[in-house]
């Protein structure tokens, strides 16, 4: 038993390549679309839906990290269930090693699950509090058919404690959630999501109800399991600085849409669309140069009755005519690094890219 | 800035002393808040940092006189010092012998606790959906604390009071008879802030009023809590869990953990050179935006859970730097390096007479953490 074993894992590369060509990309979303019905109130009344994600593509690889970053209301949860299938997609495809992930059937869908695990956001809920951490770890061991016999599950479930740096194992087996803090609990979520031995992991803000002192520890285990595993991890968060820190590549949605997307490092470094501008100017982050200008104007749109075109348009102080009507499609940068934005291009060549280099 | 403030010359507007407070619980007391002092400076932004269980909340509770049972302040002092000129016409008549001696918040009466709310000091809560009254539009909430603080207005000049309120925080004035929940989160915290400007306050006790906000909102909010005290000259006690907030935002800051206060500088001072390992630590448990990017450790362990605090140095258990001497006594808020020094920390490494090494360096802070984390000195071996 290694007692003692830090996160000693390396960063994730700076600004490689984007992913490498020759890896098929694990985990797919291909024009996912997401309405949720609103409920009416007269009947009669026309028909609404909640528009909570629009056309949404993402590649997820084996042994990096794509953080998807937004604010309440972006969309980000909602893709992090469509991907595990907690929800139907209303449009659109997820593709699993290539093929589609069908069927609703409860087959199909542990079959999936066994491969794709989420782990959520708050560790005081998403553990039964009348059940032990034996109980938590065993059952995915049991329902997945890991184990056999008795002796065979309590030797994995401390393996698992292991692994997540609950040591020594044989303490925390017995314990229940009210026992352990908020950093061991959401270690017990890492380790329930491992116990079916999968290949994707979705975490949906892993961290943002921990303590400040202990973020960077859950956060380091996360990235050393990403790479001992060879896991694909999608990792959800509204903190763009724990996505430089945490991710390879770097996904911004805005209020349901995609507006950015590539290595951390470009789209954090050299932020393009104006919205990943704008939350970048307002993250809190003592390495600022001081008094850096800060401009906001607005708020969230209502996702019932969204903004026609480009969603950000009226708050976006570059706004043009052609925003309000079409939706601006992908623009590639360069190096994998893309914006949907007409200040860039409308989606079909990138030669335009340099028209606007730097908007502030 | 805070040179000089010892001096007669400019009085505190608050001074909190040798504050502690108990939670009495089934299974023990629970020492929440030990021996806290701190100072707030007319004009200044304090702020607390901590934890959960680090005792911030409680103090502003306490300060503000909203701690219920079982809580119980058991010792010290919140002395509040009124403006001289301002208090001659009622309000703190039966509080203070004079208008220009310091009052003791702490032992205060239900009526003189009343005259003091709201129009010397005002709290803001974080979640401002529960402040707020659903059934009741927000310009009724704002006019309601003018009818009951100032009873010689009328009802248009209350009115007329709510929407310039209103329009101090950037809420269009349309938006007088809105009910909370046809408002944003951010339009909330607004609303609240101006109930808090209402009368005009001295001192404004914010206990985490953006946590809950999305980052762009919640800078919005600060930058108009920035603007808003250059205008109207009132004093802030920010407290919140983001340190990196408080380095933008506080002329001073306390770092708290466990119960006490173990680090006290300006927002300069701990940018430079943090000076307590829990500072040290905190500082550097945020990844940056900017600049190299670079493994961080954070700290090892968890916070201490308050029934069961260790001896000495609550911190020496997370602590890379302790040594034998932080396991057995209680260091005390001291000036770092020499005896001038404003910045203070309650650490033995700066005590000449336990400290066997010249004070820590960054360069040494880093090092002792890097060991730390790479002896898997990490969660598990806490609690």
């Amino acid at each position: 038993m290694t007692l003692g074993r830090a996160e000693n894992t390396a960063l994730p590369a700076e600004a490689g390549p984007r992913a490498p060509a020759n890896v098929p990309p694990i985990l797919e979303a291909i024009n996912l679309r997401k309405h949720f019905p609103v409920r009416q109130r007269r009947p009669g009344a026309p028909r609404q839906v909640v528009h909570a994600v629009e056309d949404m593509s993402l590649a997820l690889y084996p042994g990096r990290a794509l953080a998807l970053v937004g604010e309440s209301g972006s969309g980000k949860t909602t893709v992090a269930r469509l991907l595990a299938r907690l929800y139907d997609a209303t449009a659109g495809s997820i593709r699993f090693q290539g093929e589609p992930a069908l069927g609703n059937g409860r087959a199909s869908l542990l079959a999936y699950r066994r491969r794709v695990q989420l782990i959520f956001q708050d560790p005081f809920s998403s553990l039964n509090p009348v059940h032990g951490v034996r109980y938590h770890l065993s059952r995915p061991l049991r329902i997945h058919g890991h184990v056999r016999s008795k002796a065979e599950e309590t030797e994995q479930v401390l393996a698992l404690l292991d692994k997540v740096n609950l040591s020594p194992a044989e303490q925390f087996i017995g314990k229940y959630p009210h026992q352990l803090s908020g950093g061991q609990r959401q270690r017990v979520s890492i380790a329930r999501a491992l116990a079916v031995r999968p290949d994707v992991l979705l975490a949906d803000e892993p961290v943002s109800m921990l303590d400040v002192s202990i973020r960077l520890d859950v956060l380091n285990l996360l990235l050393r399991l990403k790479d001992e595993e060879r896991l694909a991890v999608l990792f959800i968060t509204h903190d763009i600085a724990s996505a430089r820190y945490f991710a390879e590549d770097t996904l911004v949605m805005y209020a349901g849409q995609m507006v950015e997307g590539g290595s951390s490092d470009d789209v954090i470094q050299r932020p393009k669309h104006p919205y990943t501008q704008l939350l970048i100017s307002a993250a809190p982050d003592t390495s600022r140069p001081a008094d850096a200008p800060f401009q906001a104007r607005g708020e969230i749109p209502s996702l019932i009755t969204p903004p026609t075109g480009c969603r950000f348009h009226p708050r976006c102080p570059h706004a043009m005519a052609i925003c309000r009507e079409r939706v601006p499609r992908r623009t590639e940068l360069g190096g994998g690094h893309w914006t949907n934005c007409f200040l860039y291009g409308d989606g079909h060549d990138a030669s335009s890219a340099s028209v606007a280099t730097h908007v502030q | 800035m805070n040179n000089g403030s010892r001096e007669g010359a400019s009085r505190p507007l608050l001074e909190i002393k040798r504050l502690s407070v108990d939670y009495h619980a089934e299974s023990g007391t629970v020492h929440a808040l030990s021996d806290v002092s701190v100072t707030l400076e007319r004009g200044q932004i304090l702020g607390l940092a901590g934890e959960s269980g680090s005792g911030k909340s409680t103090l502003g509770y306490a300060i503000t006189r909203l701690l219920k049972p079982p809580a119980e302040i058991v010792n010290g002092e919140a002395l509040y010092y009124p403006r001289a000129l301002r208090h001659t016409n009622a309000s703190l008549d039966g509080a203070a012998p004079a208008p220009t001696e310091p009052v003791n918040i702490l032992t205060l009466g239900q009526n003189q606790l009343r005259a003091l709310r709201w129009k010397e000091l005002a709290i803001v809560f974080q979640s401002a959906m529960n402040a707020l009254n659903p059934v009741i539009d927000i310009g009724a909430q704002i006019t309601d604390v003018l009818r009951t603080h100032q009873p010689w207005l009328n009802k248009r000049e209350r009115r007329a009071r709510a929407i310039e309120l209103l329009r101090l925080v950037g809420i269009a004035p349309d938006r007088l008879h809105s009910y909370a929940h046809e408002l944003s989160g951010g339009m909330r915290q607004r609303t609240i802030i101006a109930i808090a400007l209402a009368l005009g306050p001295e001192v404004i006790i914010m206990d985490e009023p953006t946590t809950a906000l999305d980052v762009v909102v919640q800078r919005e909010i600060l930058m108009e809590i920035i603007a808003l005290r250059k205008d109207l000259e009132f004093s802030v006690i920010f407290i919140t869990h983001d340190l990196s907030l408080l380095l933008e935002l506080a002329d001073k800051v306390a770092i708290m953990y466990a119960g006490r206060v173990v680090e006290l500088a300006t927002r300069e001072q701990l940018k430079e050179h943090p000076r307590h390992p829990y500072g040290y630590g905190m500082l550097n448990s945020f990844p940056t935006i900017y600049g190299e990017r670079r493994r961080m450790t954070g700290i090892p362990g968890s916070p201490p859970d308050l029934r069961d605090v260790p001896p000495g140095c609550s911190f020496h258990t997370r602590c890379p730097l302790a040594f034998a001497h932080c396991r057995a006594e209680l260091p005390l808020l001291r000036p770092a390096t020499d005896p001038a020094d404003s910045q203070q920390v309650a650490c033995h490494l700066y005590d000449p007479r336990s400290a066997q090494d010249e004070p820590p360096t960054g360069q040494r802070f880093a090092a002792c953490y890097e060991i730390a984390y790479a002896a898997g000195h990490g969660e598990r071996s806490g609690q």
